[in-house]
């Protein structure tokens, strides 16, 4: 089935997964409309910094089996099997954040959003744009990747890729691509300007 | 294969059913002394404090039982247990045989020594049974008295209070939650309550009540009183295992299990609040009677019973609740004793209203508290759980940018 | 002290300005900062373009995604483009306020600018004559309406190449005419170089980054010169004045007024005023023992050069100074201030005053200034800063200021050297001082505050290198005492010795941003003097902490006259590896000079020197090997 996958080496930090699911999550789905409405749509993928200003695109894992779902009080965290998404109940839902605490990677988050009852405040994470997925659309964070970073494919198929990325690596004679030099000398330049910081 | 298994909270639903996953011939009964739908303990609070309606305990369907092929005894307490025979004997003589046995018989509320508690209007708060007898007296009570800053008393006392009753609580700490918070959080907690009207008197306990049928004020052993309605009595809960033969089975303050939450008789489990077993941060047995802990200590018994060989690397007390305007999560040791080698930091940013306490043991994270932000508190609870080294400067895990992404390489 | 707060600043005055931030919930720039993060790697690497509506466009630097923008413009051009912009908004501030000098030139020669006079009429002749304008029989007054006309006509489209490129030595003036980069009109430069980054102009990124280069010498030799030249004549041409600097020079028993923008235009006009007598009088009626004039940013320098005024603090400091409570009014009027600022005055009980047409803040009174009526106007808003006094609350001035002398133009170091320039370049020769670096440039929070000035000055002195600051990076060393006469004990033996010989400090403050052209000046005099080109000497630049587009057109004009530029922070321009060899590399056979980035002011210094060493070589100069 195909997943989610996150390269996140490749995240530039621009927040535009973010802006798509947002907008994919609201009434209106249009970015001038979704941002006038009550209540505002908020991401569910949220770029992290790391420790030399990198961007990290965290968003849910759909773990099997799912902390949350174990941690739920009320029970209104549940697997859809056909889609292998783990999706919480906004009526079910008590705000009580043990979904929260059970987290290992932080990305629940709390705010009112159109398709919980009104004025309620319930846990929200992503839900793997399971609407999307079932009118044959790909998951909105990932259809607005430029980098690449965020891609819908086999698992078994991006890990071959990577698999065959580091063998390349060890091999003698091979040289980098010039494709990433440049984001590599920003990334070096940041990192050793951290770094003097912290001294 | 004869599971029987004793206890209807979460240990012994997430047990049973973690057994029919594995087990679908398997033989399940299920022994309770409840006879309410299997429901969410921790959400009775709520239902104390008017945020959500009864009906919505139950986290199981109506044909729960049917559904899974477990036959359920509800109703009756275990009397015995005969190790010999491998039976169990209910108080009403009923006897079950067994191969595997899980005793998740959770935890009784402790009882007080005090004059007169027969009177109407004094509630332990344990059970949905507890509350609803709260809120029938709701209707006659202004004034209500709360014993207890823990987990429980507190709880009831926020209930009581979004409720619109004058509530006074008396606790032996010098502020609430004191097993769960540090000094600093305590306060922040104790002065949201109080801003809300919460009375709180220090190091104070209850020698007895009086009144006409229905309570009416408390003595108090420093000789004063204090005129109340309704008295909650939140002094923790015990373990309850009365019935477990101890030349057999070795029980402290709770059954004492290994990683494989089996007792010292082989076959025979234990789970949940009635259990006691290694903590994690505290490196020594403890019993950590929280809802998450019975769901995995459930899960991971019912595993074994099954036949799979699951070791359980130990148990780690943790917490997180919203009062009013603070939300607070807490994990591992929050108060180190005294000790060199503890390394605490703490950073409290007034602009967001944070604060943020970790407890360090050289490069291990083992304990944590977070007031307000609290959505990456996860990430602490997983690192606190996995004992892994901490590899990056410990200043920035107490910074407001804190995320995932700064623990990986 | 709390590592948060050391790890942001060197400088123990922002230090404990930001712990009494922090406690006074005041939000800063460093705050704002790490909100920012991460910043997106599009725009860190000059990948994205807003310049059309058919866009706004992207360029995947992994190869993947689209590699081209919807016009069809790659990666080299869209970040030559961008980089193009950066430079005419850079070139165009200094302009611009060159312009605004011009103006009150013309307006005095017309007496029609109460207050403002010409002060240096020996510097207006010599200037003068330059534009091809005698003295011979003329008012001064007639003198500067002339010259203010011919300056004026720099600006425009009549000319061919600016006036003042004549001081360039000839062989840096060929350069630029056989590359076709003499800059030929102020505004027009800026002009052209907007027009050939529309969409479907110049798609060459080549041809772009020249007219960047000729752009930022429209501004070196043009806009900022006429700044800083046309600033001597009205207002005096600096000579050494001891001075002090740091938040510590606001004074606890008088009215504390804070200058802050760029163009002296209004900062002089406020001197008089906190000079004026019956002033004076009514801060002693308000109880104060004085009026203390202080600035942060380059009006601050201007004052600081021309008549010693202390300095409370650089970029970083403009807000944390509010903090302290003690500023009873701060004025401003153009170029790097935070808009933040009003809002951080309103926790305090700080007046703030907007005074350029041209730059309104929010939570800022707008008083506007002209030269008809500045003078006027100055003394209006000194009274009501002294009628402010009284509403102080509590007063944080946690240090004691640090002293330092100032006023280094190219005037009064020649003098100091006896009146020409032949001991410095004796002292080259022989290698005493192996050569001289100018160390330019502001803050940026995502570098310790100062540390690269700081740590690039020390490294520079040790290795008998003479160091000359502007802008921020002037008031950096200066507050970490590089800039009186005992710091010649952290040189090393032959820049000690020059320096007790001749009575000057290490490092050399010249003056403003705008002032960098008296580095040039300087250099061009170094190198006609010798019968070289700027590019052979024994000199190099270097911007450890910038973040303006004004930095961005300074370097370049540096390296377009033929001197090697060291940069802190990086430009986005990483997006287009051609970019970057040009710039850091190939530029080298173009004009003579490159740009260089590294973070580490340590290894900067190791590259300078190694420049420095290698350019003594080709002088035929004893030289070592680095």
């Amino acid at each position: 089935m195909k997943k989610v996958i996150v390269h996140s080496e490749r995240c530039v930090g621009c927040m535009q997964c973010m802006a798509a699911c947002a907008i994919t999550h609201s009434k209106t789905r249009d970015l001038f409309s979704a941002v006038l409405e009550t209540p505002l749509p908020k991401p569910r993928i949220h770029v992290g910094v790391g420790l030399f200003n990198e961007g990290f695109p965290n968003r849910c894992r759909h773990c099997d089996p799912a902390p949350c779902q174990l941690a739920c009080l009320p029970g209104a965290i549940l697997r859809d099997l056909e889609f292998d998404t783990v999706l919480i109940d906004p009526d079910k839902c008590i705000n009580c954040a043990s979904c929260a605490m059970a987290c290992p990677f932080g990305v629940l988050r709390y705010h009112e959003h159109c398709f919980a009852p009104p004025g309620k405040v319930v846990a929200v994470k992503c839900d793997n744009c399971i609407e999307r997925q079932m009118q044959g659309l790909i998951p909105a964070c990932v259809e607005v990747c430029k980098v690449h970073a965020l891609t819908f494919e086999e698992p078994a198929e991006a890990l071959k890729r990577k698999t065959d990325e580091v063998a390349r690596s060890v091999s003698a004679g091979v040289s980098q691509s010039d494709l990433t030099v440049g984001f590599t000398l920003l990334n070096t330049h940041k990192r050793k300007q951290i770094e003097l910081g912290r001294d | 294969m004869e599971h029987v298994i004793i206890g209807n909270g979460i240990a012994g639903i997430s047990a049973a059913e973690m057994i029919r996953r594995l087990d679908p011939a398997g033989a399940i009964t299920l022994i309770g002394d409840e006879t309410f739908q299997p429901y969410c303990r921790p959400m009775i609070s709520m239902v104390l404090d008017g945020s959500i309606p009864h009906d919505r305990l139950p986290i199981r369907s109506a044909d729960f039982y049917e559904q899974f092929k477990i036959k359920a005894v509800l109703g009756n307490r275990v009397s015995a247990i005969d190790i010999a025979s491998k039976t169990v004997s209910l108080e009403n003589e009923q006897t079950f045989p067994f191969d595997r046995l899980l005793i998740a018989s959770g935890a009784d509320p402790r009882p007080i020594n005090a004059d007169n508690l027969h009177l109407q209007n004094i509630f332990f708060m344990r059970t949905q049974q507890h509350v609803r007898g709260m809120l029938d007296a709701l209707s006659n009570t202004r004034r209500a008295l709360v014993l207890g800053g823990g987990l429980v008393g507190f709880k009831a006392a926020y209930g009581l209070l979004r409720r619109g009753l004058k509530v006074t609580m008396l606790i032996s700490s010098g502020y609430p939650l004191s097993m769960q918070v540090d000094a600093k959080a305590g306060e922040m907690i104790q002065d949201e309550l109080t801003s809300r009207g919460l009375q709180v008197q220090v190091e104070a306990h209850v020698v007895g009540f009086d009144g006409n049928e229905r309570v009416e004020r408390a003595y108090l052993s420093d000789g004063t009183e204090i005129s109340c309605d309704i008295v909650v009595i939140g002094k923790g809960a015990l373990p309850a295992h009365s019935f477990v033969p101890r030349d057999s089975i070795k029980v402290d303050l709770g059954i004492i299990v290994d990683r494989h939450q089996q007792t010292t008789t082989e076959n025979i489990y234990a789970a949940g609040d009635v259990a006691e077993l290694v903590d994690i941060s505290r490196k020594c047995r403890w019993v950590n009677a929280i809802w998450p802990e019975a769901v995995s200590q459930g899960r991971i018994a019912g595993m074994n019973m099954a036949g799979r060989k699951v070791a359980y690397k130990g148990s780690l007390s943790r917490n997180v609740m919203r009062i009013f305007g603070l939300d607070v999560m807490t994990a591992g040791i929050v108060n180190p004793a005294p000790n060199a080698d503890y390394e605490i930091m703490t950073a409290t940013d007034r602009r967001r209203r944070t604060y943020r306490k970790l407890v360090f043991l050289h490069d291990r994270l083992i304990g944590m508290t977070l007031v307000n932000c609290v959505e990456q508190g996860g990430i602490l609870v997983a690192l606190l759980q996995s004992e892994t080294a901490v590899t990056i400067p410990k200043a920035k895990m107490l910074a407001p940018d804190f995320n995932y992404r700064q623990l990986i390489r | 002290m709390n590592d948060l707060y050391a790890s942001r600043t060197i400088a123990r005055d922002s230090q404990l300005l930001l712990k009494k931030a922090e406690q006074d919930l005041l939000e800063t720039v460093w705050d704002r900062y790490q909100s920012q993060l991460p910043n997106c790697g599009y725009c860190e690497m000059g990948l994205s373009c807003r310049i059309c509506t058919m866009g706004p466009c992207r360029i995947d630097p992994f190869g993947e995604g689209p590699q081209r923008g919807v016009c069809g413009a790659d990666a080299d051009i869209i970040v030559a483009r961008n980089l193009g912009r950066m430079i005419a908004a850079g070139a165009a501030s200094h302009s611009d306020h060159g312009r605004d000098l011009v103006e009150v030139l013309d307006e005095v020669s017309r007496g029609k600018a109460a207050g403002y006079q010409i002060r240096d009429a020996q510097k207006l002749k010599r200037v003068a004559s330059e534009y091809g304008i005698g003295a011979d029989g003329k008012e001064i007054l007639q003198i500067a309406g002339e010259l203010a006309h011919a300056m004026q006509e720099d600006f425009g489209t009549r000319k061919k190449g600016l006036t003042l490129l004549q001081r360039a030595p000839t062989k840096r003036r060929e350069i630029w005419n056989k590359l076709n980069i003499t800059p030929r009109g102020i505004d027009r430069e800026t002009s052209e170089m907007m027009h050939r980054t529309h969409m479907g102009v110049d798609n060459n990124w080549q041809t772009l980054l020249l007219q960047g280069l000729r752009n930022a010498l429209s501004d070196g030799w043009g806009g900022s010169m006429i700044a800083t030249e046309v600033s001597d004549i009205l207002f005096g041409t600096p000579k050494p004045a001891a001075t002090a600097v740091n938040v510590g020079v606001l004074k606890k028993d008088q009215v504390n007024i804070i200058v802050h923008g760029h163009n002296p235009v209004v900062s002089e006009m406020i001197l008089r005023a906190c000079q004026s007598e019956d002033l004076l009088q009514l801060a002693g009626q308000k109880g104060a023992t004085g009026i203390n004039l202080a600035g942060v940013c380059c009006t601050g320098n201007e004052l600081l050069m021309r008549a010693g005024v202390p300095m409370a603090g650089n970029h970083l400091t403009t807000e944390l100074v509010l903090a302290t409570g003690a500023v009873d009014m701060m004025i401003v009027d153009y170029q790097c201030i935070m808009p933040s600022l009003g809002s951080a005055a309103s926790c305090y009980h700080t007046r703030m005053i907007s005074t350029s047409d041209k730059a309104r803040f929010p939570g800022m009174e707008h008083r506007e200034f002209h030269p008809d009526n500045a003078a006027e106007k100055a003394r209006e808003v000194v009274r009501e800063a002294i009628e402010n006094f009284p509403n102080r609350g509590e007063v944080y001035i946690p240090v004691e200021p640090v002293n330092a002398v100032g006023g280094f133009s190219v005037e009064t170091i020649v003098d100091a050297l006896g009146g020409t320039a032949q001991p410095l370049i004796e002292a080259i020769k022989a290698g005493k001082i192996r050569g001289a670096v100018g160390i330019v440039g502001c803050n940026n929070p995502r570098i310790k505050q100062d540390f690269g000035h700081v740590n690039l000055a020390k490294r520079l002195i040790e290795n008998d290198i003479l160091v000359v600051d502007t802008g921020c990076a002037a008031v950096a060393t200066a507050k970490a005492g590089l800039k009186i006469a005992e710091a010649a004990q952290m040189a090393g033996p032959g820049l000690r010795e020059i320096c007790a010989a001749v009575g000057i400090p290490p490092v050399l403050h010249m003056g403003s941003c705008v002032d960098n052209v008296r580095i040039l000046v300087l250099a061009a005099a170094l190198a006609n003097a010798l019968g070289t080109d700027i590019s052979d000497l024994p000199i190099a630049g270097a911007a450890p902490e910038w973040y303006s587009e004004k930095a961005v057109a300074i370097g370049a004009y540096f390296v377009a006259s033929g001197v090697y530029t060291v940069l802190g922070p990086m430009p986005p321009i990483t997006g287009s590896i051609n970019v970057v060899k040009l710039l850091t590399a190939g530029l080298k056979d173009v004009v003579g000079a490159t740009f260089h980035v590294e973070p580490d002011p340590n290894k900067a210094a190791v590259a300078i020197r190694r420049h420095i060493e290698e350019r003594r070589e080709h002088l035929g100069l004893p030289f070592v090997k680095v």
